[in-house]
């Protein structure tokens, strides 16, 4: 019972890994893909909204991008943050500037979107520290400064829906309004600029041509496609990467040496058993596949047990990681998928075998004569 | 937020009389080709709308042991206060003031004058705010001690077996000591001694593994992130953690088996 214990631990701790190493790129590439972008481009050198840059010109690349035949929606974004005075406190969040035809940036959720320049969607969580209802009219500032205590780039908007940002942090107050409004909102300096072009292409397209395409026509933007982005995460990341190959192969190390051990054991103590099966005629073969089973059938019930336990332990780990602050909520770490099951299934099941191999042998090459009388004497 | 105008150092070819120096870290010397005495021009924007200034490298340095650089590739130039202000287009403005106090001064109260008399900005104290940024480190460390325990839970399980199985293969020499007329309580005593030396020599053995695995670990995150941190560090609380661990595991595993054994009849552990 404990030795199917111990091989329960080391599986689910090997299928917590194999889902870690491969959860977070598949989780980010479920991210990127969920809205049908394939190209992101941001300010030449950085990642899109890592920094304050913006790129300027959005009228201009949008032309060149037009010039395209395989390019089907471009969606520009620019990025910043609001100031909204409520009572005496003064209530920050992100926005967007989006359009709402093209916008891949928020799922809608309830009321109306920004079909006005006066009109301001908000999330769940900037919504319960506004105390706002759909309707209310706020005054919303692009700037502050604390020394005078004075907002700059004030209009007053209309509170018109609630939506889910795709791409924000759980506990980030966010906010969208229409491009044209936050430019405006901005001054001079956020004319015609955005921080982000969201690119479609044309069904049957190739994202990287297209890509290189743009990194040749319009040379003052970095062109990310899924799979650049997916490798600069990775990049990123690669220290959980590198744990979850280490840990996992220490489990699965454990639970090999584990079975042996234990079948190792039992096939001592049968020796005289094992022998007199022998001596009646039973076959190597069969002597050796009898004792690879009892090592596989050790191994698949404690495998059986650990996966369950292993889905368990994931989403408590899971849910320290999702604590990481600016992580988008849909990210997660450990993401279960069917294949990362069969895959930690596999591997225990080839381990199994090869835990039994040397008890085996073992078993097959005892000398029969020797071994009985050495029962008979005992 | 002077320091994201970094990330927008740009070098260009255009040589200009400015003798101002900056300093650059190694990682970025090195992914630029750049070294002591080479002339570049800085601009705070990518596509170069804000003018650019020229300057010399004066200085390649190694970055510190700061953690929320780590997994970042981010390169970092040092420079002038006034230089980064005049080509960030930011004016007579910081981002924050560090303040040293003498090592007799009153912190709190300290912090209770200048925030009486701020006006636009607040002052806190430095470990307030290395709690404050260091939250990431707090999530990765509590996954890592989560690991840990599992990893815990799985070697202590490992090792209950490997010490209960040990004492069952000594069956038939129980069988022969108590045939002899040794007392229960001697045998149950040898075991218990043998389980601890066992597990004492393996924990060493272990340490000895943890340490040279250490060394490996550090050695391949220091060179992947260019960074002086240690990632791994053995400390005398985790030796003694493990040590105990393992002992207490040995000599319960060495009672619950011996005790078993002697209380079963001597011609049973024989098979008869």
């Amino acid at each position: 019972m404990l030795a199917v214990l111990g091989v329960a631990v080391a599986a689910a701790m090997l299928l917590d890994m194999v889902m870690l190493a491969t959860g977070m790129r598949e989780s980010f590439r479920e991210l990127l893909l969920s809205q049908g972008f394939d190209i992101r481009l941001a300010p030449k050198g950085t990642l899109p909204f890592d920094t304050d840059a913006t790129i300027p010109g959005v009228s201009a690349i949008t032309s060149v991008l037009r010039t395209n035949p395989d390019i089907r929606e471009i969606s520009p974004v620019l990025g910043g943050s609001i100031h909204i005075p409520v009572g005496a406190l003064d209530v920050s969040a992100a926005v967007l500037g989006i359009d709402p035809t093209v916008q891949g940036d928020y799922e809608f959720l309830s009321g109306q979107d920004v079909t006005t320049p006066d009109a301001i969607v908000a999330n769940d969580y900037l919504l319960q520290k506004l105390g706002a209802r759909f309707g209310d009219t706020l005054d919303v500032a692009a700037g502050y400064d604390p020394q005078t205590r004075t907002y700059s780039g004030q209009r007053k908007l209309v509170l018109t829906g609630k939506v889910r940002f795709i791409y924000g942090a759980t506990e980030q107050p966010s906010a969208a309004v229409r491009r044209e409004t936050l430019e405006a909102m901005g001054g001079g300096a956020r004319r015609d600029r955005a921080s982000l072009f969201m690119v479609r292409v044309r069904k049957g397209a190739n994202p990287d041509s297209v890509r290189n395409w743009i990194a040749t026509e319009i040379p003052n933007v970095s062109a990310i496609s899924i799979a650049t982005a997916i490798a600069q995460v990775d990049q990123r990341l690669s220290y959980f990467r590198q744990l979850a190959f280490i840990l996992g192969a220490v489990s699965l190390f454990v639970g090999f040496l584990l079975v042996t051990t234990l079948v190792t054991v039992s096939v001592n103590e049968r020796a005289g058993e094992i022998a007199v099966m022998r001596a009646i005629g039973v076959s190597r073969a069969h002597v050796v596949q009898q004792i690879v089973v009892e090592g596989l059938a050790t191994t698949f019930i404690g495998a059986l047990l650990g996966l369950g336990l292993g889905l368990l332990t994931a989403r408590y780990l899971n849910s320290i990681l999702s604590a990481f602050p600016g992580l988008p909520v849909a990210i997660d770490f450990f993401l279960f998928q069917p294949r990362a099951v069969w895959s930690a299934l596999g591997l225990l099941i080839v381990s199994g075998i090869a835990a039994g191999i040397y008890p085996a042998w073992r078993a097959a090459s005892l000398p029969i004569a020797e071994s009985l009388r050495r029962e008979a004497i005992a | 937020m002077l320091l994201p105008f970094l990330a927008f150092a740009l070098i260009l070819q255009a040589p200009q009389t400015s003798q101002r120096t900056i300093a650059i870290d190694e990682g970025f010397a090195a992914e630029a080709h750049l070294k002591v005495g080479d002339r570049v021009a800085i601009s705070a924007r990518p596509d170069r709308s804000a003018p650019a200034e020229s300057v010399i490298v004066g200085a390649i340095v190694r970055r510190g042991a700061d953690p929320s650089e780590v997994a970042r590739g981010d390169f970092v130039v040092r420079m002038h206060l006034d230089q980064l202000q005049g080509i960030s287009g930011y004016g007579d403005r910081v981002d924050r003031f560090a303040i040293a106090t003498r090592p007799s001064a009153d912190i709190d109260r300290t912090l209770q004058r200048i925030n009486h008399v701020a006006f636009g900005f607040r002052a806190y104290r430095s470990r307030d705010i290395a709690v404050e940024t260091s939250r990431t480190f707090q999530v990765v460390s509590r996954f890592h001690r989560a690991i840990g325990v599992i990893t815990i839970v799985a070697s202590s399980i490992f090792l209950l077996c490997i010490m209960i199985l040990k004492v069952e293969e000594r069956r038939r020499d129980i069988a022969v000591l108590r045939l002899m007329g040794i007392s229960r309580s001697s045998v149950v005593r040898s075991i218990i001694i043998e389980a601890a030396v066992v597990a004492v020599l393996g924990s060493m053995l272990g340490v000895v593994i943890g340490w040279v695995v250490s060394l490996f670990v550090n050695w391949h995150y220091q060179a992947l992130y260019r960074t002086p941190l240690y990632f791994s560090i053995i400390t005398p609380p985790i030796v003694s953690l493990a040590v105990s661990l393992s002992l207490v595991l040995g000599v319960g595993a060495g009672v619950l088996a011996s005790m078993r054994l002697v209380r079963t009849p001597p011609l049973a552990l024989f098979g008869r």
